[in-house]
C-alpha cells in the first residue's frame, strides 16, 4: 500500500458493541483507535485505510463489492449519522471522530445511514 | 377451592371441530360474561388469508364491534389470540397478540406479549379466545382442555399480577410451563386507560388500554392448565429444519447475535449515541452519566440472574434477577427491558439501576404500560420543576429521578387517588386537562397513545409510524432485512421523504409476524424463513411477497375500524412536546415538523392510502383481495 503523506492530522475511531470483535475485542463495551490522515483525506479513505488492517472488520463494514457500506454497521461522525454533517465522501479534519456503531434490535432497531 | 360456575364444556354449534388444517387447533373459544354462556365456533375457513394473531383478531374487531361501541362498553370484545406456529418447535412460540377496541385512543388495539399462553391455548384445543359482555362481579377464566368455566375472583380483588399469579397456582397446585396466567393488577381493576394485561412473571400485553378494557370487563385473569392435545404439522421435518435455520439466523446475524446473547440492553448506550434515548421527558438528550456502566455486561452482572425462557425459546433475552444491593436488596425482579430502563429510569432522570430495575417490575405488578407511565411521571416531574404543578395539587414532592415517589405516584394513579384520578387519564389527557404551559411539555400522539420508549425526535420513522399506525402503538417497526422488501439498506434519517417511503414499504411485515404466534424477537430473522415455517406447519406454500400482502390486508383492516369509529386523518400527528426540536445531542436541530406534511404525504402514497380519508384507496382493496371492505369503505 502506497505511503500517504500526513499531516499530523488524525482522527479518533471509536469500534463499538459487537463490531469490536473484529478488532480485537470481546464483543462488548468500545475501543478506541487514532488514525493520521492527509489534508482533504475523506470519511471513506480514512475508513478503507483502517479496515484493511482488520480484514474481519473490513468484511463486516463493506459491500461484497467494497463500493459501498454493507447493512449492519452504522458510521457516525461527530455524533452526527451520516447523511447529516458527512456523506462518505466528506473530508476529514483533525481530530474528527468516527463511531462504528453495531446494528442492534431491542428498543428498537436501527435505520442505516448513508 | 374457590366457588365456581357451572363447570362446562363448551358447547359448539356444529359438530365437535377437530383441526382441519395442520398446525391449527381449528377452534375458536368463546365467552359470554354477561350471561356466562360458553361455546366454541370451528374455525377452518379463511385462515390462509387471516393466518391468526392481529390477522384473525382484527377481523373479528370489525366484524363485531360497531362504531357505537366504545372501549367501555360490553359489546367490546376482548381477543386473545395465537398464530398457527403457536406451541410449535420454534423459538418464542408461546406467543399472544391482544386485540380489542383500546381505551386511549378508543380505536382499534393490537398489542403482543409472550410467556406459554399462546402454546398452552393451543395445547387445550383453542386457536383465540374471544371475551364479551361483562362479569356481575369480579371473575376469572379457567382453562383445562375441554373444560372452560367462569371462576369467582372476588379472592383475587386488589391483588397485583405476580401475587395473582401466586394465588392462582396455589388454588390448582401447577406452576411454571404448566399453568399460564394471564392478568390485571389493580390498574386494570380501577379502569386506567393504561393498564395492561401481564402474564407469566414478567410479559406484558401494554398498549392502548387492552388492561381497562379487561377490568372493564370483571374479567381478573385467565388461567389456562398446559393442554394435552396434540398439534400436527402438514410437514414435521421441514419445520424442525427452518426452525433450526431461524435459531442459527439468530445467533449468527450481525444484528440479531446481540438479541441473542444481550436481549434488548445495548439498546439503552446505543440509542443514547443517536440522541434517541429519551431523557428527562425529552427536555435533553445528553447527561453526565458515565454510560460504560450502561454497557449490557455491566448492567446484567450487577444483578443475581436466572433464566427465564419462554415456550420453546433459546435465547438469553428474558431474565428474572435479584437485586443485590440498596435499599431494595433482596427482592425478587424482572430483569427490565430497554424500555423499563427508558420509561421506569431516563424518561423520568432516574438512573440508579437497582431502583429502576425495581420500579419497573412494580409497574408491571400494578400492570401499567411502562411507556405511558414514563411519560405521565416524567410530565409532572417537569411540570413541578418549572412551577407548573405545585405540590399541593399533586400532593406530594416530586423531582427527577425519585424513585420512591414514583413508585407513590404509580399508587395513587392505580387506585385513582387525588391526582392519580387525572393521572389515570393518560398524559394526553391530564395535560389537556391542566393546560397553560404545562400542556406544552406532555409528549403524545393527537390520537391518544404515546410513543415507546425513544426519543423519536433522533428516530424520525418511529415517530412517523406511531402517528401514522392503526393500532395504538408503532404498527411498521423496522425490520433487520429492510433489503428483503425491495427497500434501500440505507437512508438519510432525516430526510423526510426517504424515512416515509421506507416506513410505507415495510407496512405489513410486523402484522404477518404478529399473525403466526411467536416473538417479535425470535421472527426478526428473513421473512423467507418464516414463511418457510409456516409452509411446513401448515402444508400452504407461503411466498415472501403474499406475506407482506396478508400483513397489508390487517393494516387495512385495522385503519377501516379506526376510520368508522371516528379516527381521521386530522388526528395524525404528535403533540408539541414530541414533534418538538431537540435542543441539544445528535439530532440536535433537526426539526421533523419541517418536513412533517411531506411526510405524511408521501406515506400515504406509498401504502396506498387516500390521503383526504384515510381510506385505503379501492385499487388498494382490490390488489389485497378485500372486497368486502370496499363495498363497506367506498359505498355512496
Amino acid at each position: 500500500m502506497a505511503q500517504i503523506a500526513r499531516d499530523s492530522l488524525t482522527a479518533q475511531i471509536e469500534v463499538t458493541t459487537w463490531v469490536t470483535k473484529h478488532v480485537g475485542g470481546d464483543g462488548s463495551g468500545s475501543k478506541l483507535f487514532t488514525e493520521p490522515f492527509a489534508l482533504g483525506e475523506t470519511v471513506r479513505q480514512v475508513l478503507r485505510r483502517f479496515t484493511a488492517r482488520h480484514p474481519e472488520l473490513d468484511a463486516a463494514l463493506w459491500s461484497p463489492d467494497h463500493a459501498e457500506l454493507g447493512e449492519h454497521i452504522e458510521v457516525i461522525v461527530n455524533d452526527a449519522v451520516l447523511g447529516v454533517t458527512h456523506e462518505l465522501d466528506s473530508p476529514l479534519k483533525d481530530g474528527d471522530r468516527i463511531t462504528l456503531l453495531g446494528q442492534f434490535m431491542g428498543g428498537s432497531c436501527l435505520i442505516m445511514s448513508r | 377451592m374457590s366457588p365456581t360456575a357451572t363447570a362446562s364444556r363448551p358447547t359448539t354449534k356444529a359438530s365437535a371441530a377437530s383441526a382441519t388444517v395442520p398446525g391449527y387447533a381449528g377452534k375458536l373459544l368463546r365467552v359470554n360474561l354477561s350471561t356466562g354462556k360458553i361455546w366454541t365456533q370451528p374455525w377452518a375457513e379463511h385462515m390462509r388469508e387471516y393466518l391468526g394473531g392481529v390477522g384473525l383478531g382484527a377481523k373479528i374487531l370489525y366484524e363485531e364491534v360497531g362504531p357505537k361501541v366504545n372501549w367501555d362498553h360490553p359489546d367490546n370484545r376482548l381477543i386473545l389470540a395465537t398464530g398457527p406456529l403457536a406451541g410449535l418447535p420454534v423459538w418464542g412460540t408461546g406467543g399472544l397478540s391482544v386485540i380489542t377496541r383500546g381505551a386511549q385512543t378508543n380505536g382499534a388495539t393490537s398489542t403482543q406479549a409472550n410467556g406459554f399462553f399462546g402454546a398452552a391455548l393451543k395445547y387445550s384445543g383453542y386457536d383465540a379466545i374471544i371475551v364479551q359482555g361483562q362479569a356481575k362481579k369480579l371473575s376469572y377464566l379457567y382453562i383445562n382442555d375441554d373444560v372452560v368455566e367462569i371462576r369467582d375472583a372476588s379472592h383475587l380483588k386488589g391483588k397485583d399480577t405476580w401475587e395473582t399469579q401466586e394465588a392462582l397456582e396455589v388454588e390448582h397446585g401447577l406452576s411454571g410451563h404448566r399453568l399460564s396466567v394471564y392478568s390485571i393488577g389493580p390498574a386494570g381493576e380501577n379502569l386506567v386507560r393504561f393498564a395492561a394485561i401481564q402474564g407469566d412473571y414478567g410479559h406484558v400485553a401494554s398498549k392502548n388500554g387492552c388492561g381497562a378494557v379487561m377490568g372493564k370487563k370483571k374479567l381478573k385473569a385467565v388461567c389456562i392448565v398446559r393442554g394435552t392435545k396434540a398439534l400436527t404439522p402438514h410437514d414435521a421435518r421441514g419445520l424442525v429444519q427452518a426452525a433450526d435455520d431461524i435459531a442459527h439466523d439468530l445467533k449468527t446475524d450481525p444484528a440479531a447475535s446481540t438479541l441473542y446473547r444481550w436481549g434488548t440492553l445495548p439498546g439503552v448506550t446505543n440509542l443514547y449515541k443517536l440522541g434517541a434515548l429519551p431523557i428527562k421527558n425529552y427536555t435533553t438528550n445528553l447527561t453526565t452519566v458515565d454510560m460504560t456502566t450502561w454497557e449490557p455486561a455491566k448492567l446484567r452482572n450487577g444483578f443475581d440472574h436466572r433464566g427465564h425462557q419462554c415456550s420453546a425459546c433459546g435465547m438469553h433475552h428474558c431474565h428474572i434477577q435479584v437485586i443485590r444491593k440498596g435499599p431494595k436488596a433482596g427482592e425478587l425482579v424482572d430483569e427490565p427491558e430497554y424500555e423499563g430502563w427508558s420509561g421506569a429510569g431516563w424518561t423520568i432522570g432516574a438512573t440508579d439501576q437497582e431502583g429502576i430495575s425495581w420500579l419497573n417490575t412494580r409497574l408491571d405488578r400494578a400492570c401499567v404500560d411502562v411507556n405511558e407511565f414514563g411519560w405521565v411521571c416524567g410530565w409532572v416531574m417537569e411540570c413541578m420543576e418549572k412551577g407548573y404543578l405545585t405540590e399541593k395539587q399533586v400532593g406530594f414532592k416530586l423531582s427527577w429521578g425519585d424513585i420512591d415517589g414514583a413508585y407513590r405516584l404509580l399508587q395513587m394513579i392505580s387506585h385513582r387517588q387525588g391526582f392519580g384520578d387525572l393521572l389515570a387519564e393518560g398524559v394526553k389527557r391530564a395535560s389537556e386537562k391542566i393546560g397553560g404551559e404545562a400542556a406544552k411539555c406532555a409528549v403524545y400522539t393527537m390520537k391518544g397513545a404515546s410513543p415507546r420508549g425513544h426519543d423519536h425526535r433522533g428516530r424520525w420513522e418511529e415517530m412517523l409510524d406511531t402517528c401514522t399506525s392503526s393500532n395504538g402503538t408503532m404498527e411498521s417497526a423496522n425490520p433487520t432485512h429492510q433489503t428483503e422488501f425491495g427497500q434501500p439498506g440505507r437512508i438519510n434519517p432525516f430526510n423526510g421523504e426517504e424515512v416515509a417511503k421506507l416506513v410505507g414499504g415495510i407496512l405489513g411485515r410486523k402484522h404477518f409476524e404478529d399473525s403466526l404466534g411467536g416473538c417479535i424477537f425470535t421472527f426478526r430473522s428473513r421473512i423467507e424463513m418464516l414463511a418457510r415455517a409456516l409452509s411446513a406447519a401448515t402444508g400452504w406454500n407461503y411466498t415472501m411477497p403474499e406475506a407482506l400482502r396478508l400483513g397489508r390486508r390487517t393494516a387495512a383492516i385495522l385503519r377501516a375500524f379506526n376510520l368508522r369509529c371516528g379516527i381521521g386523518t386530522d388526528l395524525e400527528y404528535p403533540s408539541a412536546r414530541y414533534g418538538s426540536r431537540p435542543v441539544d445531542g445528535p439530532a440536535k436541530d433537526h426539526n421533523i415538523m419541517d418536513q412533517w406534511e411531506h411526510m405524511v404525504d408521501v406515506w400515504y402514497e406509498t401504502v396506498g392510502y387516500d390521503r383526504k380519508t384515510g381510506k385505503p384507496t379501492r385499487e388498494t382493496l382490490k390488489k389485497l383481495g378485500l372486497d368486502w371492505l370496499t363495498r363497506d369503505l367506498w359505498r355512496k
